[in-house]
């Protein structure tokens, strides 16, 4: 095979991976969009600048955990550190492609970690967000 | 003949009392609960179920919401192994070790190994030197900062 026919053949084989980044966190983010219009029939979408602003607020709920930030840094690109100093990977599912793709490992997370830090239970909207957010990183 | 019969009598010795050092601080511990590993070890190394005693396990699995500053909680089922195995290993268990328990007051529930006499007795100098407040360690709980084998178990002076 020439060369360039090469090139060209591994740029059609590519194109539906590419399409398909993201693909893995699909299930729950649908779960989640489920959730948000049964709990709110104006809900119109996710939306990562949303997600953003929720990921970089300050609570009062908590002086040990007062932010999503405290464990994982302001920047989600970047490894995270647990109060016990144990690193954390990447909330991006850029670089932690598995992130968001186990729904009982996502549930178990955010219920313990809203409660920690905004001290209640975060709603669907508020989760399809953050993952939105995180996966557009 | 005799010289064989010599040299792997001299090896099994040799074998028998390597195996005989193990105990805590030293390599070669016991398996892990994998739930205990994976769920515990999370956000901390999973620190030993023989540093603790009983009591002090029960405690911090019954109030789970309030662990140490942030919430922890586990469903029923996912607790249940992390449980067993620790009530089946803790320091005052069949498979504890008494050393640990030295000095421990009957009506006292440490919930931090750091506040064990066995732990406060091996690391005085530390202390002394407030090796803890460095800000690479954070805190006495964070073990890995020294013991670089503490998340398998591994707490001997050459780890």
């Amino acid at each position: 095979m020439k060369s360039r026919q090469f090139i060209a053949l591994s740029c059609i084989v590519m194109l539906p991976a590419m399409a398909y980044a993201g693909a893995a966190q699909k299930p729950i983010i649908d779960s989640y969009l489920a959730a948000a219009k049964a709990e709110n029939a104006a809900f119109s979408g996710f939306s990562a600048e949303r997600g953003r602003a929720f990921f970089l607020a300050k609570h009062d709920a908590s002086s040990e955990t007062p932010s999503c930030t405290t464990c994982h840094t302001s920047d989600p690109t970047k490894a995270g550190q647990t109060r016990a100093g144990k690193d954390v990977a990447p909330m991006a599912v850029s670089k932690t492609p598995d992130r968001f793709t186990d729904a009982e490992k996502v549930e178990k997370w955010f219920t313990r970690n809203c409660q920690s830090v905004i001290g209640r239970a975060c709603t669907a909207q508020e989760k399809g967000d953050f993952i939105t957010f995180m996966a557009s990183l | 003949m005799k010289k064989i019969i010599g040299i792997g009598a001299v090896s099994l010795l040799t074998l028998g009392a390597s195996l005989a050092l193990v105990g805590p601080g030293n390599s070669a511990l016991p398996q892990v609960e994998p739930a205990y590993v994976k769920e515990c070890g999370a956000c901390h190394i999973p620190y030993p179920a023989q540093y603790l005693p009983k009591r002090s396990w029960e405690r911090i699995l019954g109030s789970l919401d309030k662990h140490f500053g942030e919430n922890a909680t586990l469903s029923p089922k996912a607790l249940q192994p992390i449980k067993a195995y620790l009530d089946s290993h803790a320091a005052d268990s069949a498979a504890g070790n008494p050393r640990i328990m030295r000095d421990v007051a009957v009506n006292n529930t440490p919930l931090r190994i750091v506040e064990m006499p066995f732990w406060i007795h091996i690391h005085h100098k530390q202390i002394e030197r407030k090796a803890f407040d460095a800000p690479k360690v954070k805190s006495a709980g964070n073990c890995a900062a020294c013991h670089k084998g503490a998340a398998n178990g591994q707490f001997g002076d050459d780890d």
